[in-house]
């Protein structure tokens, strides 16, 4: 047992670790090769029908074929664009909006009930009413996406605001910051952390509103893809589509989210580094 | 140097709970004179840091009236420098602009203020800390920063309250060995908050000893400056000094 233990540790563990340290990167991949293994090898047994469970193998090829033919970029690029406009969107806001009921009682007394409202009606369930008033556009997939994105910041930026120690606004007050300044120089960098975590459930729950979306108005898009494959009967293109959600979350997370936060409240010793 | 006067000062609370008013300060008058060293000691719940909040213009006073230079006080200001008993950094600004933060508001230059930094991080033996965050320091280097932060901005007066109570005892003894050299070279007015006998004692030109909303007693604390510890401890003249604050405090 510890002979095996003594085998992990040195010609495994020990190796891996290294290897991450000089390429990063690893760290993003081996974790998902005995799951793709697991795939494979399930795929290759055919318990179901090749053409209900394609393989790793089939998945690939077609990522080439519709890369070559231009659909899956072009497809990709519209997603991400709505998302990305939907949660510049939903920041601008947000943010503003969060500090306005964080900050002043008046304002969280009118507005706290309200934002709860809506915040219990789902996303997509303004599609059908959107699809009335605005067709099936961009418009309507923005607003949805705007909707989404919009409430986690809020509510997160409220709890941020509220969560910074009344003793840091007495300290910047009576070093001569006007009530303004506070904001900019206390309140705004002391919600921070918390208004990151409303970004990450923001553009989280976006991103699936903004999938489900291109199922319903389907023009383009990932959620396009996925269910235009559906009509078709081509599996390899829904797995296709799952992996590509998957990974672009995995970017956006490990490259933007992620060093943000290193370099904020990790780094401010406001949030526990794990 | 600044004279800071609190004239009748009073201070009632609406308790929503009970739905009584409850009174905190009932009727407190002090002169504090241009560079002066004065203590407010007193059991937990007379009223101490609900007076330092006044001054600092955090509370409103229900009654009365405080001075600074004969000027009357209205909200929190730059002329009453705060020393916070949670230190109150910003954790999100390095050492450096932390002490340079007051200098910011009063919009000073970069160059400027930095350089003025530097030289208050250097009174306290904080050079070396410029370019750390303030949760990289210990409790009693953060109160150091919490201290030089004041002092930079040149306030009139410097409000304490309890700024040691959080730190270990021995780097407690340091820091108040430190206040007290830093108080000789500079001579700023200070208003010292604490429920601690002997650091009132060590430190100030006056006790105050604060009982139910009100001044219960005044000692002159005619030891000699400089003040240290080792001289102190076994010292006659301060032990005396120390068992009759005590007294009073313990009646209070």
């Amino acid at each position: 047992m510890s002979g095996a233990l003594q085998f992990w540790n040195a010609r495994v563990w020990a190796p891996y670790i290294r290897a991450t340290a000089r390429w990063p990167w690893l760290r993003s991949i081996v974790p998902f090769l005995p799951l793709i293994a697991l795939w494979w090898a399930v795929a290759e047994a055919e318990f179901v029908p090749r053409a209900f469970l394609p393989g790793p193998v089939e998945v690939v090829a077609s990522f080439f074929t519709l890369t070559y033919k231009g659909i899956l970029p072009e497809y990709l690029s519209d997603s991400v664009t709505r998302l990305a406009l939907g949660a510049a969107v939903g920041i601008a806001i947000g943010i503003p909006l969060g500090l306005l009921v964080g900050l002043n009682r008046t304002a969280h007394r009118a507005l706290w009930p309200i934002l709860l409202f809506f915040q219990a009606i789902g996303d997509i369930a303004w599609l059908p009413i959107l699809l009335i008033w605005f067709g099936f556009g961009l418009t309507t997939m923005t607003l949805v996406i705007v909707y989404t994105v919009l409430f986690p910041i809020v509510l997160n930026t409220v709890l941020g605001v509220r969560s910074v120690p009344f003793d840091l606004h007495r300290a910047a007050r009576s070093l001569g910051a006007s009530p303004a300044r506070v904001v900019w120089e206390v309140v705004l960098p002391g919600s921070l952390p918390n208004i990151m975590t409303g970004l990450r459930n923001g553009l989280g729950y976006g991103w699936r509103a903004l999938i489900a979306a291109e199922i319903i108005v389907g023009t383009s898009g990932i959620g396009f893809l996925m269910f235009d494959a559906r009509r078709a009967g081509s599996v390899v293109e829904i797995l296709l589509g799952m992996i590509v959600l998957g990974v672009l979350w995995y970017i956006v997370d490990a490259w933007i989210l992620a060093p943000i936060e290193r370099a904020t409240g990790e780094r401010w010793g406001m949030v526990q580094r794990r | 140097m600044k004279s800071l006067t609190l004239k009748n000062l009073q201070k009632t609370y609406f308790d929503p709970y009970s739905g009584t008013e409850v009174t905190a300060i009932r009727d407190v008058s002090l002169d504090v004179g241009p560079g002066e060293f004065v203590a407010i000691v007193g059991p937990s719940g007379c009223g101490k840091t609900t007076i330092l909040n006044m001054v600092a213009g955090f509370l409103a006073p229900s009654g009365g009236e405080i001075l600074v230079d004969s000027r009357p006080v209205h909200g929190p200001g730059p002329d009453r420098g705060v020393v916070f008993q949670s230190f109150a950094l910003f954790p999100w600004k390095t050492v450096l602009d932390n002490v340079a933060f007051g200098p910011k508001m009063r919009g000073i230059g970069r160059p400027e203020r930095e350089a003025s930094a530097r030289e208050f991080l250097e009174l306290a033996g904080l050079s070396h800390a410029a370019d750390r965050y303030p949760n990289e320091l210990s409790g009693g280097m953060q109160q150091r920063v919490g201290v030089v932060r004041a002092l930079a901005n040149h306030p009139d007066v410097l409000l304490m309250d309890e700024p040691f109570a959080s730190v270990d005892a021995q780097t407690r003894m340091t820091l108040q060995e430190e206040l007290a050299r830093i108080w000789q070279e500079r001579r700023t007015t200070v208003l010292f908050i604490t429920h601690d006998v002997a650091e009132a004692v060590f430190l100030a030109n006056r006790v105050i000893v604060l009982s139910g909303g009100r001044v219960q007693t005044e000692i002159e604390i005619a030891l000699p400056h400089p003040r240290s510890w080792d001289a102190l401890m076994d010292d006659d003249g301060f032990k005396a000094l120390s068992s009759q604050v005590l007294q009073q405090v313990r009646a209070a």
